[in-house]
């Protein structure tokens, strides 16, 4: 240790700039003596210095090409407590710095500048850039206490005041050592802990607690900016009243009015104390005023992750002016740094966490919405009823049901919740109950849906979502079929005399509070196909974009009466047309039907 | 700079420097007044506060003119530094170095 306290002398720099001759070297290498020698360095050492700097100036001169002749040569000198350190900036194409110098031939007229170089120094490096190379040099200064070998008598109180300086010294680097220690050890400790917890929220809350001791402060608030946010949020604070009111980023072109937006934006660290105390509409300043302390942006990658602030009651000691020493300071850096860490591995495993988990709920929403579709039908005497589903998404919204009303009637319903995914699911799961749940309107369908609509009313209209149906009572006996629809596609009965399709009137259900339907009772013909419907089928899409409509279905159901088939065998044919139809798209939407045969 | 002929000898005082920006100079006019026959140089460095590697190379390129010559370079009473410069470049093992 030199004995001089290094926090007390700062360094100082001289900055010279030459022309491309050797002329101005000795000029400049004069200046530098001068420099120096107001800086306390000995007669020994200067002569040292001009002849290193001449052999690394001259250099500098003599291997310049054209294009650096126009450039000029940087000198810099910077004295610090324990050395002096020059930089020669030079516009040379540059050399590789030797492994080994040596000493030429003794006849060699040249080839001594780098000897003499490091010879003279105490180290030397030369480093090579783009638009120049820079010489390093470096020489150390001897303790005056070792240069002169006869102790001096002094004072003696110079002697205690020597001691003070000392211990102070000694004192701020056990201080140092002892936080570097702290923390480390700290961090071993939660890094080991953080397995063992599920709460990021807990963890932050322990560690910044911890931080709080190891670095002499009173209180911290955590900030996170959330996913996609532009706003810091408190995450963990040490007091319930520091729990305080997120932070908006301020506009473009508008100032910060806190510190954490200060130090988020500008991704530096805000210190505050009496000499620079926080804005007045600063949120911190209401709970905390008069505090000292310090913002530390909490950054990963270049990516804002959010604040931390620590701080303690602020004294008017002017030379305590900085809240925490360089020592105290590294340590939160280091917490903060470590901090992040955690925080993006914790969002990164609750993120592959929710991933799993919806992937999970799709699945069960998947499972729920197969087991609401029939694995077998009711059958009608007389007639074969078939079904077929085919969901665009991993859960879709069309949905059929049949409700065996006795020996010789059915109620044939079929739906299209409008939204897909699991709200949807649950919309058909929530309607095929309200149908069940009411068996004295099962043979009236408008009276049904009016029930049902005034039920299903609320949540539907909650949440802007809306269900088109159609409902089908056919009775086998007096070959009667009672059809009333919420806004869904026409029903369509074929037979060999023709097709009619009926489309009662009504609103889908969700629309309106209350809201009528309308019954439409046909008689079913001979030999007849009746086919309920939704809209994924007229409107599948083929290669070319175009649909495959309305009357392309009808002229299908058309053609079926020809011959004998059940409905096993129309779904089947059905179903093959419309895969014919669709090869090479992706389904768009649900497609849906019932058949019934004769 | 001064140049005196004694002799067979020149004689070179009052040097400063001997550096860069003026051995080349210092070489060519020392090399000018080695006419005659003279094949001795001494060179003075009592007064030289300052000699770099270029001085050096004039000093080596010197001794070599000497010794085609079949004479010799003498060095007179160097000051501390250049001494150490001499010692520290071996130069005192190829000059011969004469203090009075």
């Amino acid at each position: 240790m030199s004995g001089i306290s290094a926090a007390s002398v700062r360094p100082a720099t001289l900055r010279l700039s030459l022309g491309c001759d050797l002329a101005e070297v000795r000029m400049a290498v004069q200046a530098v003596h001068g420099f120096l020698a107001e800086h306390g360095w000995n007669a020994h050492d200067l002569m040292s210095f001009d002849l290193a700097l001449v052999e690394a100036c001259n250099n500098a001169v003599k291997y310049t090409d054209e294009a650096g002749r126009r450039q000029s040569i940087g000198l810099e000198a910077t004295v610090e407590p324990t050395q002096v350190e020059f930089r020669i900036h030079d516009h040379t194409p540059g050399f590789d710095w030797p492994r080994k110098i040596e000493l030429p031939d003794p006849e060699s007229e040249s080839g001594r500048g780098l000897f003499l170089i490091t010879s003279l120094m105490d180290y030397a490096g030369y480093f090579r850039g783009q638009s120049e190379n820079i010489l390093v040099m470096r020489k150390n200064r001897m303790a005056p206490e070792s240069i002169i070998a006869l102790p001096q008598l002094e004072n003696p109180e110079n002697y205690a005041h020597k001691l003070i300086e000392s211990e102070k010294v000694i004192g701020e680097m056990v201080e140092e050592l002892s936080s570097c220690y702290e923390s480390l050890s700290a961090i071993f400790r939660y890094s080991t802990e953080h397995h063992k917890t599920d709460n990021l929220r807990e963890f932050a809350q322990r560690l910044l607690a911890d931080l709080l001791q190891i670095v002499a402060a009173e209180w911290f608030v955590l900030r996170l900016v959330p996913k996609a946010e532009p706003r810091l949020v408190v995450f963990a604070a040490s007091e319930p009243e520091l729990q305080l009111e997120p932070l908006p980023f301020p506009a473009k072109g508008k100032m910060a009015n806190a510190l954490e937006l200060e130090a988020a934006l500008t991704r530096q660290r805000v210190w505050f104390d009496s000499q620079r105390p926080m804005l007045a509409e600063d949120p911190l300043n209401r709970v905390k005023p008069n505090a000292a302390g310090l913002t530390h942006p909490i950054l990963l990658g270049g990516q804002l992750m959010g604040t931390l602030t620590l701080g303690k009651a602020a004294t008017d000691d002017v030379s305590a002016d900085l809240a925490f020493t360089a020592g105290q300071s590294n340590v939160i850096n280091t917490f903060a740094d470590f901090l992040a860490i955690q925080i993006a591995n914790t969002q990164f495993q609750e993120e592959q966490f929710h991933r799993r988990l919806v992937t999970h709920e799709l699945e069960i929403a998947n499972n729920i919405q197969r087991s609401l579709l029939l694995k077998t039908l009711p059958q009608l005497p007389g007639f074969t009823l078939d079904a077929f589903c085919r969901s665009a998404h991993e859960v879709g919204g069309d949905f059929y049901d049949v409700l065996k009303v006795n020996d010789h009637s059915l109620l044939l319903v079929i739906a299209d919740v409008m939204g897909k995914g699991i709200p949807a699911a649950m919309f058909a799961a929530i309607l095929r109950t309200l149908l069940r749940a009411a068996p004295e309107f099962i043979n009236q369908p408008a009276a049904l849906l009016t029930r049902v609509n005034r039920l299903l009313f609320p949540e539907l209209s909650g949440v802007d979502m809306f269900i088109t149906a159609q409902l089908a009572f056919v009775d086998a006996k007096s070959r009667k079929l009672v059809a009333a629809s919420a806004g869904h596609c026409p029903l369509s009965i074929a037979s060999p005399s023709g097709i009619k399709t009926f489309s009662p009137e009504g609103m889908p259900l969700g629309i309106l509070p209350d809201t009528s339907f309308q019954d439409e009772t046909v008689d079913l013909p001979e030999n007849c196909r009746v086919l309920l419907y939704t809209d994924g089928l007229t409107e599948a899409l083929n290669a070319k974009g175009e649909y495959f409509g309305q009357q392309r279905l009808m002229d299908w159901l058309a053609s079926t009466t020809a011959t004998p088939q059940t409905a096993g065998q129309l779904k089947d044919a059905l179903a093959a047309e419309l895969a014919v139809y669709q090869a090479n798209t992706v389904l768009n939407d649900d497609q849906t039907f019932l058949i019934m045969a004769q | 700079m001064k140049m005196q002929i004694q002799g067979e000898t020149l004689r070179i005082s009052d040097i400063r420097e001997l550096g860069a920006a003026n051995s080349n100079d210092f070489r060519d006019r020392a090399r000018a007044a080695l006419v005659d026959g003279k094949k001795n140089i001494e060179i003075d460095l009592s007064q030289t506060m300052f000699l770099d590697s270029c001085g050096l190379g004039t000093l080596i390129s010197l001794h070599k003119t000497t010794c085609s010559r079949n004479g010799m370079l003498r060095l007179l009473n160097p000051t501390p530094g250049v001494q150490q410069i001499l010692e520290l470049t071996r130069m005192h093992r190829l000059f011969e170095i004469v203090k009075n």
